[in-house]
């Protein structure tokens, strides 16, 4: 396997694969020791080297000795200092003097080795910023100068706008719905791209966000004239939304018309010729259903003052998945770039910066403009990963007949 | 790359004399050689800005961008920055760049706690940083008083004391550096308000940001207490003819131990002596020279800038 030499790879394969990284003591009482990862070492606490810390176990590596480099690697937990050295980022370990001959290997714990992973088809927002310094400003360049702090801002906007339909950024969790069908929406939620609910074989299965309910934005409490009540505090009493309260304790197979043998024996409609064919058995008592709503999946909707997310009654204790994007800057591990979109930024931040800058002549910001919605066509066009293998793998099923 | 001060001083003198027309003495050849060399040198940054505006080649010789960036070089230094208290983000800007430090060695004398100086001048003692040691080891225990340094104690008999002169000569921030790799930006106090509130512009330790007020420089974010750095330009340092008057002669020699010859560049030498002789043509008050040497320099300039 080659080495890293020069280029923009600077991991060696073991730091990559194996997030380890091994130092061969070749002068005696050696204290210092300097680790190259991408993934900056960091430390709980300045205490935390001691496994007794709290802290320690927010520790992202751990530390081994050995006198033969292979096997014998014993946890190293005596006093050490962690810096970043001035110039690259390095990171640099001051241990007790070493003797010769000693090893000394940091091991990255599996969480930073994991995110480590495929980092090189990334950029860093950094990286932009300063790429784009260099090759977008200065003398004889369109944009002679710029407020540093402007770059930021516009990089940092077109994150987030890129997040929203041309990054690959989709997030993923995975709950289980409560008896008050009521979940919070994720942290980092900007907005949902798919509900699903799993089934025994981990299916996902489509949840749809229904139209039939919504969530109110305050419910306050009334008097028998209809008039808002007011607390001591000169503020309205707020009560619990019925509507919330009707639509969680809802029976759906009254939209869905999915009636089964309890609705039934409810009284809830009437078996009529006594069938049991048909849609769910019953034949003949699905006239006017609206195909919208004909569905078992269940629906949502979301509570945008409560922020959370509200599943239909038939979803209680099911699993679910909730797919969203992210604005990309919520964590610094988000906050990365696509290499196939890193043209589309630097061409969003030179528009940008550019149609807001007076006097710029307006042919100058028009060119701009196309030339970015070209270079943002392209990234979407790149990230959407169309494979021809792939395309021809679906309309293989061209052939089958769909049965409505 | 200098230009002796010798050359410049004699050719003066050659010009004005030429026709009887008067003498410029060392000391005012001194005090209007350094105006002159400050003269030319503030003359650059205009000139800069200037060229910055027109569209550049990258000719050889003929880059006037690159020229102008060759007649400042000479001035471009670095050094600390320190903080003005533990832990904190305000730092006080270096003050001398170490360019041209004048030493003066004297030996402690028994009871004797005044010691005159010959070697640093007073304008060196009035425009410097003066530090002393004493058997080696710095101290803070003196004082100037005109011409002399006086101890606050009676140094051992036969110990060495050493006096340095460094001049101030911090002109003109550059980059504020940040750990060796991070430029920090220069924004205004009303900018750091709303640069601060944003989310999206705060400033970080990878793109620190700073006011700089009062000739100290605050860094944000206030985690920033150490490791900063600045780029600067150093002011000229004065030009000395310096000079022997031989035993028994009643004329001025050349003397280039302690002399200090102009820092610009050579292809400056006609334009140092053009603005000289139009200093002294104020000096001997002969409107010739002044009008000669002024349609000289103008002419010059139309020409370097055209």
């Amino acid at each position: 396997m080659s080495r890293p030499d020069g280029g923009l790879i600077t991991e060696n394969n073991l730091q990559y694969y194996a997030g380890a990284q091994i130092i061969y003591t070749s002068v005696n009482l050696t204290t210092n020791y300097t680790f190259t990862f991408n993934t900056q070492l960091s430390l709980g606490s300045s205490t935390s080297w001691n496994p007794a810390d709290p802290d320690y176990g927010l520790n992202n590596f751990l530390i081994y000795t050995s006198t033969n480099g292979i096997s014998n690697w014993i946890p190293y937990v005596a006093v050490f200092t962690l810096t970043t050295n001035l110039n690259n980022s390095d990171s640099v370990i001051a241990l007790a003097a070493q003797p010769l001959g000693i090893y000394v290997k940091v091991q990255l714990k599996a969480d930073a080795v994991a995110n480590n992973y495929g980092g090189y088809e990334y950029t860093s927002l950094n990286d932009v910023v300063y790429n784009f310094t260099v090759g977008y400003v200065g003398n004889q360049k369109i944009i002679s100068d710029v407020k540093r702090t402007d770059i930021i801002f516009h990089a940092k906007r077109g994150l987030q706008e890129f997040s929203f339909d041309t990054l690959r950024s989709v997030k993923a969790q995975e709950l289980s719905v409560p008896p008050s069908l009521s979940i919070t929406l994720p942290q980092d939620y900007v907005n949902y791209v798919k509900m699903s609910w799993i089934d025994a074989l981990g299916v996902k299965h489509t949840i749809y966000p229904t139209q039939l309910t919504s969530s109110p934005s305050a419910s306050p409490v009334q008097d028998r004239a209809g008039n808002i009540i007011q607390d001591n505090f000169s503020e309205n009493i707020e009560g619990t939304s019925q509507t919330n309260s009707r639509w969680q304790g809802a029976n759906t197979r009254l939209i869905t018309g999915a009636f089964n043998q309890q609705d039934l024996n409810d009284g809830l409609f009437m078996d009529w010729w006594g069938e049991n064919w048909g849609y769910n058995g019953y034949y003949g008592q699905r006239y006017g259903l609206d195909p919208v709503t004909t569905q078992t999946n269940g629906w949502f909707n979301i509570d945008e003052r409560q922020g959370t997310i509200n599943f239909s009654s038939d979803l209680t204790g099911k699993l679910v998945m909730i797919e969203y994007i992210s604005d990309g800057l919520a964590y610094d591990l988000d906050t990365k770039i696509p290499k196939m979109a890193e043209q589309a930024l630097y061409l969003y931040i030179a528009h940008a910066i550019l149609a807001t800058r007076s006097n710029v002549n307006e042919y100058v910001v028009n060119r701009f403009k196309k030339e970015k919605s070209a270079a943002l066509r392209n990234a979407k066009i790149r990230l959407s990963n169309v494979k021809l293998d792939e395309i021809v793998q679906v309309m293989r099923g061209k052939s089958k007949w769909i049965k409505s | 790359m200098a230009i002796n001060v010798d050359i410049v001083y004699k050719t003066v003198l050659l010009i004005l004399n030429k026709e009887q027309r008067g003498y410029m003495t060392p000391d005012e050849f001194n005090k209007i050689g350094t105006q002159v060399q400050l003269e030319i040198f503030n003359n650059y940054f205009d000139e800069l800005n200037q060229q910055l505006r027109i569209s550049d080649n990258d000719s050889e010789y003929g880059d006037r961008l690159k020229n102008i960036d060759e007649d400042i070089s000479v001035f471009k230094t670095i050094g600390s920055a320190t903080p003005i208290a533990a832990n904190s983000n305000t730092f006080n800007l270096p003050t001398t760049s170490g360019v041209a430090a004048t030493t003066q060695n004297f030996t402690g004398v028994a009871n004797q706690i005044s010691y005159p100086f010959t070697t640093i001048t007073s304008s060196q003692l009035n425009s410097s940083v003066i530090t002393v040691t004493i058997n080696g080891v710095s101290t803070a225990a003196f004082t100037i008083s005109g011409l002399n340094l006086v101890l606050d104690a009676v140094p051992a008999a036969g110990v060495g004391i050493v006096v340095t002169s460094t001049p101030e000569d911090f002109y003109m921030l550059g980059t504020v550096i940040y750990q060796d790799t991070q430029e920090a930006e220069r924004i205004q106090r009303n900018e750091l308000l709303y640069i601060n509130s944003s989310p999206l512009t705060r400033p970080t330790t990878t793109f620190p940001l700073y006011l700089y007020e009062n000739n100290q420089v605050t860094l944000y974010p206030t985690t920033i207490v150490n490791s900063v750095t600045v780029s600067y330009l150093r002011k000229p340092l004065d030009i000395i003819w310096n000079f022997t008057i031989p035993t028994g002669q009643n004329y001025y020699q050349y003397n280039p131990t302690n002399s200090v010859n102009f820092e610009l560049g050579k292809k400056e030498q006609t334009n140092v002596i053009l603005k000289v002789l139009l200093y002294a043509g104020v000096v001997v008050k002969d409107p010739t020279i002044i009008q000669v040497a002024a349609s000289q320099i103008q002419q010059e300039q139309n020409n370097s800038k055209s």
